[in-house]
C-alpha cells in the first residue's frame, strides 16, 4: 500500500478506526449495522452482577428512540424535539457536561411529524456531530466545543416532512432523508458536503429515472427489467405525493461501495388511489454515496395494501447460504418476513417468516414476489378487512433495529405479535395534513403475548429461541463478545440474556418503557459499560395516551388491546449507564 | 404559515352573514394582568349558531374526516399525534369562539389554520360536532386490580 493510500484510508475512515477502541461512533457500532461490540468484559457468568453507575434525565418527555453516542470519553446524546444535544464528560466524577447544544426548532414541525417526536440518533465524523433536527434541518457541531458549524435546511414542513431519520456519513458525504409517508410526501435521500453542509445530491425514491437517478448501464435490479419503472407502476401523477420516506436506518459497504437504506410506505394507505407496484416504496435501495446513483433496488412489498414501511436496518454479514459463502444483507421487515439478499445484486436467497403472518403465503425467490393471499388485500371499496397479522406497527418495528453477532452467527431482535383489522378509506390530500386512508386497530396474534425477543438464523430462515413479553417489544438489540445480549421492555425492564439460549441473566428497571437501542463502549477506566434510554414514546405516544401526563387538557382511555401497560410505566426521558 | 387575515376577512363576511370581521382573538379563559381584561368592544362576540344541533354535528364529523383532522386527533377525535378533543378538556380553551379560532387561525405544535380552506359556516359545524363528544367514563382516574 502506497503512503498516499494509508493517508486516503485514514481520512475516510476515522469513524472505523475508532469504533476498534471501544467507542460507539454511529448509529449502529459499525458501517455494517451489526450493533455487535467486540468488548467481552460482560460475560454470562457475570452479567447478573449488573448494576447502574449513572442516570441523567433529559428534561424531554417524548419517546427517547435512537442511541447515544461515545467518542474519545465523550458520551453525546441527542434527545426527541427540541433536540438537545448534550455532551458528557466521561473522564470525571458523576460525568458532568461539557457543553450543550439547543438548537431552535419549529414548534410546528410537532403537528407534522406522524408518530410523536422522536430523535433516531447523531452520527460522529470528522470531529464533528451531525444529526437531524425534527423540523427539517440537518446540522453538524463541533464535538470538542458544541459550536455549530454548519446547519442545513433539507425538508418542507409545509409537504409534510420531518426529519427524526439518523444521518449516515460516509467519506464526505452526510446522507439524510425525510419521514412523511403518513402526509403524501414526495420521499428522497440526499447527501450533504461534511465539511459544509451544502446539499450536493438529492436522489427521489419514487418518479421518472431522472429524479430518482437510475442511469441506464448503471441501474441493474435483479428482478425487474425496463425504463421508468418508478414512474410507470404508479397512475399518473399519483407519485408526486406517494409517499416513500426514509425514516430508518442506513448501513454502508465499503468494497461495493454501496449504501443501503429501506423506503416506507406508499400513500396513501388506501391501495386503491395509487394501482401498480408502486416502486420505489416498501423497497431497498443501493445507492453510490458519492452522487446517489442507484445500483439496485428491490421491492419486498409491492403495492402495499397494509402500511408495511422496509424502513427497517439493512445488516451486511458474511454468511454461508445453501453451502456457498454469500456476501449478504439481512432485512427484517414490517410484513413479517426476513430477507436474506446479496448485497452485491439484491437477489433474495432466503425469505421466511419470523412471526405469525397472513397476508402472503411465502416469498418467491425465484420472481421475488410474494405470493399474496388476495383475501387479505385492502382497499376503500373492499370494507373492513379483518385479521391480517402482522399489524402496520410491523413483525418488528424499524425503530427497533436488531444486532448481529459473527461469534453466535445469529441475529437478535424485538418482535411484536400484533394483528390488525383494515378499513381502507378514500383520502384527499391537503398539504400539511394526514394522507392516510385507513382505520387500523389492533390485536393480539395467536399466542395472546404482544411480543417477543427472539435470536434467528438468516442463512437457514430459522428461529433459534425466543422469549416472549407481555407486551410489543419496541427496543433495538445490543450483542457483545461476551456473548450476552441486551434489550429493553416497554414496561420498563432492561435484559441481559444469553445470547446462546436466551436465558435472561438479569434485568433493571428503568423508570419508563425503552424503545431506545442500547449500546456498549469502554469508559476512561478501562471497563466495559453499557447505555441506554428510558423513555416510553414513538407510536405508543399515539397507540397507548394513558401513558402520557404532561397534559392536563388530554387525557385518553388505554389502547383495547394493551389495556395495563400505563400501570407499569409513564413518559420519562433517562440516560443510563451500568457496569459490573 | 401565512394566515392572509385580509382575505380570511373577506371569506368569513361572505360565508357566515352574522360576522362583519374576521374573528379576534379572545381568551375568556386566561389570567388577566393585573386582574383587567381588555376594553371592551375588542372582542367581537362569537357564538356558535348551530351549538347542540345534531344535523349540524353530523355534518361537522364528515368534515372531520374530510380535512384530514382524524389523521391528527384520530378517529372519534380521542386523540392521536394531536390532542384528544372528547375528554372534555381544552389546551386552548374550550368556549365557542375559542374552538372556533384554534380551527380558523391554527396553534402552535402544528395545527394548521383552516381558515384559508374552509367558511366560517364549515367549522362552526365542526365545533358543533366536537361540542357535542361525550368524555369517555375512565377520565380522569385510572385504576386496576
Amino acid at each position: 500500500m502506497t503512503r498516499m493510500a494509508v493517508l486516503t484510508l485514514l481520512a475516510v475512515l476515522p469513524a472505523g478506526a475508532l469504533a476498534q477502541r471501544g467507542d460507539w461512533p454511529m448509529p449502529a457500532k459499525d458501517y455494517a449495522a451489526t450493533r455487535y461490540s467486540s468488548l467481552g468484559g460482560i460475560t454470562g457468568a457475570n452479567a447478573s452482577r449488573l448494576r447502574p453507575v449513572w442516570s441523567f434525565s433529559t428534561g424531554v418527555l417524548g419517546g427517547h428512540e435512537g442511541q447515544p453516542l461515545v467518542v474519545d470519553n465523550t458520551m453525546y446524546v441527542v434527545t426527541p424535539y427540541p433536540n438537545v444535544l448534550y455532551a458528557f464528560d466521561l473522564t470525571r466524577e458523576g460525568y458532568p457536561l461539557k457543553w450543550k447544544y439547543r438548537p431552535p426548532v419549529d414548534p410546528n414541525a410537532l403537528g407534522i411529524a406522524c408518530c410523536d417526536a422522536i430523535n433516531r440518533g447523531a452520527f460522529y465524523a470528522d470531529g464533528k456531530i451531525v444529526y437531524n433536527l425534527l423540523d427539517g434541518h440537518t446540522v453538524a457541531v463541533a464535538a470538542a466545543t458544541g459550536q455549530e458549524l454548519w446547519k442545513t435546511r433539507i425538508a418542507d414542513l409545509s409537504q409534510g416532512e420531518t426529519t427524526p431519520v439518523a444521518p449516515l456519513v460516509v467519506k464526505h458525504r452526510v446522507i439524510v432523508g425525510a419521514s412523511g409517508g403518513e402526509f403524501g410526501i414526495h420521499g428522497w435521500l440526499k447527501g450533504l458536503d461534511l465539511e459544509t453542509g451544502r446539499i450536493v445530491w438529492t436522489a427521489y425514491n419514487v418518479g421518472p429515472d431522472s429524479e430518482v437517478l437510475a442511469r441506464a448501464g448503471t441501474f441493474k435490479p435483479f428482478y425487474d427489467r425496463g425504463a421508468e419503472l418508478a414512474l410507470t407502476s404508479w397512475p399518473a401523477d399519483v407519485w408526486k405525493n406517494g409517499g416513500a420516506p426514509v425514516w430508518g436506518w442506513m448501513s454502508y459497504d465499503s468494497s461495493l461501495d454501496l449504501i443501503y437504506y429501506g423506503t416506507g410506505n406508499p400513500a396513501p394507505y388506501n391501495p386503491e388511489q395509487r394501482a401498480g407496484d408502486n416502486k420505489w416504496t416498501a423497497s431497498v435501495l443501493a445507492r453510490r454515496p458519492e452522487d446517489g446513483t442507484l445500483v439496485w433496488a428491490y421491492q419486498f412489498t409491492p403495492h402495499d395494501s397494509w402500511d408495511y414501511d422496509a424502513a427497517s436496518e439493512m445488516i451486511l454479514a458474511d454468511l454461508t447460504v445453501n453451502g456457498r459463502p454469500r456476501k449478504v444483507l439481512v432485512h427484517f421487515d414490517k410484513n413479517g418476513f426476513a430477507y436474506t439478499m446479496d448485497r452485491a445484486t439484491g437477489e433474495v436467497l432466503v425469505a421466511q417468516p419470523f412471526v405469525e403472518v397472513n397476508w402472503a403465503k411465502r416469498v418467491d425467490v425465484a420472481t421475488g414476489r410474494p405470493v399474496v393471499d388476495s383475501t387479505k388485500l385492502t382497499g376503500a371499496s373492499r370494507g373492513n378487512i379483518k385479521d391480517v397479522c402482522p399489524s402496520l406497527e410491523g413483525g418488528k418495528s424499524p425503530a427497533s433495529p436488531a444486532a448481529y453477532s459473527p461469534r453466535t452467527g445469529l441475529f437478535y431482535l424485538a418482535t411484536n405479535n400484533m394483528c390488525m383489522d383494515y378499513q381502507a378509506t378514500q383520502a384527499t390530500r391537503i398539504a400539511g395534513t394526514p394522507f392516510i386512508g385507513a382505520n387500523t386497530p389492533y390485536h393480539a396474534g395467536r399466542s395472546g403475548r404482544l411480543g417477543a425477543f427472539i435470536a434467528w438464523d438468516a442463512a437457514a430462515g430459522k428461529k433459534v429461541w425466543q422469549t416472549t413479553e407481555p407486551y410489543p417489544v419496541w427496543s433495538g438489540a445490543l450483542v457483545t463478545a461476551g456473548d450476552v445480549v441486551f434489550y429493553g421492555t416497554l414496561d420498563g425492564w432492561f435484559k441481559a440474556a444469553d445470547a446462546r439460549t436466551g436465558t435472561v441473566l438479569w434485568r433493571f428497571k428503568v423508570g419508563s418503557g425503552v424503545v431506545a437501542n442500547p449500546i456498549t463502549y469502554t469508559g476512561a477506566d478501562g471497563k466495559q459499560y453499557v447505555a441506554v434510554y428510558a423513555g416510553i414514546g414513538g407510536d405508543w405516544f399515539l397507540l397507548s395516551g394513558d401513558v402520557r401526563s404532561d397534559d392536563p387538557a388530554d387525557v385518553r382511555p388505554p389502547a383495547d388491546f394493551m389495556p395495563d401497560i400505563a400501570r407499569h410505566t409513564s413518559q420519562g426521558g433517562i440516560v443510563w449507564i451500568f457496569a459490573l | 404559515m401565512d394566515l392572509r387575515p385580509l382575505a380570511l376577512a373577506v371569506m368569513v363576511s361572505a360565508a357566515c352573514g352574522g360576522h362583519e370581521v374576521a374573528p379576534a382573538a379572545r381568551h375568556e379563559a386566561r389570567i388577566f394582568a393585573g386582574g383587567i381584561a381588555p376594553p371592551a368592544g375588542t372582542r367581537a362576540v362569537l357564538e356558535n349558531p348551530f351549538r347542540g344541533d345534531r344535523q349540524s354535528a353530523a355534518e361537522g364529523e364528515r368534515t372531520f374526516g374530510a380535512m384530514n383532522c382524524d389523521g391528527c386527533h384520530g378517529g372519534g377525535a380521542v386523540g392521536w399525534v394531536g390532542p384528544s378533543l372528547r375528554d372534555g378538556r381544552w389546551r386552548y380553551g374550550g368556549s365557542d369562539a375559542e374552538i372556533f379560532q384554534s380551527i380558523y387561525y391554527g396553534q402552535a405544535h402544528g395545527m394548521p389554520a383552516y381558515g384559508g380552506l374552509l367558511p366560517a359556516g364549515t367549522i362552526w359545524k365542526v365545533v358543533t360536532y366536537l361540542q357535542l363528544l361525550e368524555p369517555p367514563a375512565t377520565v380522569p382516574t385510572q385504576s386496576w386490580k
